[in-house]
């Protein structure tokens, strides 16, 4: 039975004892050492648990991965088992009290089965009464059987244990691991093995060794033959170093999808009507279908339109402009977003921080270009027509996929955006992106993914008694990143819903045309 | 039901349970899915247990069931303090203590309840969180976990505070880890408020308090959804998250299963005085009163149902005092809440049943009986 086995050791153990009391330390009888058990990190950031119940009495036997305690902590009930095999000694912790993580839980008395030489092996006295609380010298104990060649498999909660995230998870005694590890045999190969709920016993490691037919080769180390280094490049190296930075901005993540149904319904007039200059000098298409058999200019010069170049001309509106567009709409109601951190001073660092707001809306883009990633500024975006966006954001792509790259530190300025905006639907349909806040790139990111034809059923398409089965709409995704310091969830929430205002109900900009 | 808890003899089986005091059961789970159709939550608590402790610990599993009404509060709570058991008396609502810790819910047949078991190494809780809360999205609801992993529902009015639709607990053992929670479709959120609010300021409990927050339902935010739309989108996004293509196994209070002998165990623990009130940690409670011969302030200390001291103190004459004080020595080691008359008086043999209604000591103990009934 479970009990008795462990408690005719303890007799065995005792008498010899009895009769080698004086004798030498090398003598490879087992050896009984207290170790103390400490609360493990659980995990999941918790401090501290409550112990609620102890499942063994103090002074009970207990084997690997018997359930020892159960402690409470943040929602979360915890069944603690034993990491050896031996007898708990005394409780360090009592019931309904806190235990830190670190903190001895209790004392337990293990027989050790490693024969390595040379390491001094303190012993417990056996004869004291039972009345003193026993000393744990637990700290050179412990360390003694992480020796190299005596590498125990460390139970889960052990303090020592560091995750190594293996999902195998064999059960045997500690002897019968060495056992195997002596012999150079995997315990994975042999599980389950005969004993109770699938333990691997003894000799189902002594049949597996019985029946391998050749030693396995150790494997010699991977060749290094095919590996190539490569140096970052400027422009990468630039992205590591703004991302490392963008490591102390706390940051929370908001994702909403856009209806750009209406919009898109609009995008056969508008790309009926694309002014002549924005147009490509290659192309046929006329913009006005008005034909003047009167001449505007027959009285006073009509005002000649900016000469747009090459690079700066479309033939299709998209659907990042009118975005873009919305966006900066929005931020006009919203100072928040036009707000970027100040700038601190080496002097001013003890100082509370402070934001500056701007009175005009800058949005930084980020372009993915041959020779790498780059956020080129778009000032004052309110104020830009939807054409005067198309143009410039067609413009910055072209200086973009030039190499060496066509952007200037004109259009990258210092002060940047106080939104970035990442088009990350035009290289693939992802969904759901969680873009980094670059530092100096404002207080929110927003990834713009691919918009999408979906059926929509929510209760505005859906009325089945008015024989409405749904209807198809063009979705966006929009996943935002905003600061944590300076932007609340509720916050960036309504500026979306303010930006929505704008994107699904596009026929509000000709009411503030100007 | 209520009646039966305070007879049931103290379950010999320990309350922490070891791998050798695990009932036997001849079953086997069998999908990495289950459904199940008993509204019993005694059955499906032990049904859960049994999923956790026999499904191969590497492998996800999702379980879904809902309960006729019961409170159910965590497993290191005090039900004195969690649950308002005069009203819960009243509807006829039995109480429950579950295996995983947190706070008190309650479940009627109009809220879901899911669970879902991990291996413990890959135990993550706001990715456990968002099975369910993308299931909600699947449903037309803008569900969002906040950081403790409750889920929430803000509402389509900004600036309106968010609701919580779920409460989560978890349990935690060597090789695995689940995550259960309740999701409210729509409940009688009156029915829930009035079992759930105690008045009891001065009793002081160690172990878990709940956290009351305000809640709401499902249907508040689409109207359509019902408990079985609900498991399908929870099943579809269980399957999208552990690319799981197993078909649900449908379990019902079958013969096969209430035969088991891991079933008949389980239930029969969760519904003894030891595992219900015997769980309870440590608590103190000071009572105040004014009788016409005197006030009395009374503190009785408990630990694990049982009741380790209970002392009075009052404004009335020596005599009397002196009565008080021998009744609350006769209450040590008593059960709290369940002492019947005679454990009191039948040894003390100057209180005969006639003088009993007269007397000071009878009029404190018929008021202490009633606030300790709860």
């Amino acid at each position: 039975m479970v009990f008795a086995r462990p408690l005719q050791r303890t007799l065995i153990r005792t008498s010899l004892f009895r009769s080698h009391f004086h004798a030498n330390h090398c003598l490879l009888a087992a050896r009984k050492s207290l170790r103390t058990f400490k609360l493990a990190d659980i995990g999941e950031g918790i401090t501290e648990c409550e112990i609620i119940r102890w499942a063994v009495k103090e002074r009970s036997a207990v084997q690997s991965f018997d359930p020892l305690c159960e402690v409470q902590s943040d929602k979360a009930s915890v069944e603690i088992t034993s990491p050896y095999d031996g007898v708990v000694k005394q409780f360090l912790v009592g019931e309904g009290e806190v235990a830190k993580v670190g903190q001895g839980l209790c004392l337990i008395e293990v027989e050790d089965e490693d024969d390595t030489t040379g390491v001094e092996i303190t012993e417990t006295t056996d004869r004291s009464p039972v009345q003193q609380p026993i000393q744990a010298e637990d700290n050179t104990r412990t360390e003694a059987p992480q020796s190299a060649h005596v590498l125990r498999q460390r139970h889960p909660l052990d303090p020592a244990n560091v995750a190594t995230g293996t999902t195998d998870h064999v059960l045997a005694t500690p002897s019968v691991r060495h056992f195997a590890r002596q012999h150079g045999v995997d315990l994975a190969a042999i599980a389950p093995g005969s004993g109770r709920d699938g333990r691997v016993e003894r000799k189902d490691v002594e049949a597996y060794i019985s029946s391998i037919p050749v030693p396995e080769e150790v494997e010699t180390t991977p060749s290094q033959e095919g590996d190539a280094v490569v140096d970052l490049g400027r422009t990468r190296y630039g992205m590591w170093k703004a991302m490392v930075q963008s490591l102390e901005i706390p940051r929370f993540g908001y994702t909403t999808s856009l209806d750009l149904t209406r919009f898109h319904g609009l995008l056969p007039i508008l790309n009926a009507h694309i002014p002549t200059h924005y147009l490509p000098s290659s192309s046929t298409q006329s913009s006005s279908r008005v034909s003047h058999m009167v001449n505007p200019s027959a009285l006073y010069p009509v005002p000649q339109p900016p000469s747009v170049p090459e690079s700066g001309r479309f033939s299709k509106m998209t659907y990042l402009p009118f975005l873009l567009k919305t966006l900066a709409i929005s931020m006009m109601e919203w100072p928040l977003f036009r707000a970027s951190i100040t700038p601190v001073t080496a002097q001013e660092t003890n100082n509370k921080p402070t934001l500056t707001i701007r009175p005009t809306a800058d949005l930084a883009l980020a372009l993915s270009t041959p020779t790498g990633l780059y956020t080129p500024t778009i000032s004052s975006t309110q104020s830009l027509s939807l054409h005067a966006l198309a143009s410039r954001v067609t413009h910055l792509a072209h200086l973009g996929r030039q190499v060496p790259c066509g952007l200037t530190v004109k259009d990258m300025p210092r002060r940047g955006g106080t939104i970035s905006v990442s088009n990350v639907g035009a290289v693939g349909k992802g969904e759901g992106a969680s873009p980094v806040l670059i530092p100096g790139g404002g207080v929110a990111i927003v990834a713009i993914g691919r918009a999408k034809w979906v059926w929509d059923v929510s209760d505005e398409f859906y009325r089945p008694n008015e024989g409405m089965e749904g209807t198809r709409r063009l979705k966006i995704d929009v996943s935002w990143s905003a600061d944590h310091r300076v932007v609340e969830g509720a916050e960036l929430a309504a500026f979306v819903e303010t930006w929505r205002g704008w994107v699904e109900n596009p026929e509000r900009l000709t009411a503030e045309a100007t | 039901m209520f009646a039966s808890l305070c007879h049931v003899a103290s379950v010999s089986a320990p309350l922490v349970r070891t791998l050798a005091s695990l009932p036997r059961t001849a079953l086997t789970p069998q999908s990495a899915i289950y459904v199940s159709t008993s509204s019993n939550p005694y059955f499906n608590l032990t049904l859960e247990d049994w999923l956790f402790r026999h499904y191969p610990a590497h492998a996800p599993l999702l379980l879904l069931y809902r309960n006729n009404p019961c409170v159910v509060i965590g497993r290191n709570q005090n039900p004195w303090k969690e649950v308002n058991l005069r009203v819960a008396r009243e509807r006829n609502v039995p109480w429950i203590r579950r295996r995983s810790g947190g706070g008190t819910v309650f479940h009627d047949l109009e809220n879901t309840n899911y669970s879902i078991h991990v291996p413990r190494a890959s135990f993550d809780r706001a990715k456990t969180a968002n099975i369910v809360v993308r299931a909600l999205h699947a449903l037309g609801v803008e569900g969002y976990a906040n950081e403790r992993n409750d889920i929430c529902v803000g509402g389509k009015k900004i600036g309106v505070f968010s609701s919580y639709v779920s409460g989560s607990a978890y349990k935690i053992v060597s090789s695995r880890a689940y995550h259960h929670g309740t999701m409210l479709i729509s409940t009688r959120l009156d029915t829930l408020g009035e079992l759930l609010r105690v008045d009891k300021p001065t009793m002081n409990t160690k172990g878990v308090e709940s956290v009351r927050s305000p809640v709401c339902n499902l249907v508040e935010s689409n109207p359509r959804i019902t408990h079985e739309a609900f498991v399908e989108a929870v099943i579809t996004s269980f399957r999208k998250e552990y690319n799981v293509g197993d078909e649900p196994c449908v379990v019902g209070e079958t013969p096969v299963y209430v035969g088991d002998e891991y079933f008949k165990v389980g239930t029969a623990e969760l519904l003894g005085w030891g595992w219900a009130y015997g769980q309870t940690p440590e608590f103190e409670y000071v009572l105040e009163k004014r009788f016409r011969w005197g006030d009395v302030t009374s503190t009785i200390r408990s630990k694990h149902g049982v009741i380790l001291s209970c002392t009075f103190t009052s404004s009335t004459s020596t005599n009397i005092q002196a009565t008080l004080d021998e009744l609350g020595r006769r209450l040590e080691g008593k059960r709290y809440g369940f002492v019947h008359d005679a454990e009191i008086f039948s040894e003390l043999g100057e209180y005969g049943s006639g003088e009993m209604a007269e007397s000071e000591a009878g009029e404190l103990w018929r008021w202490l009986q009633a606030e300790m009934k709860g």
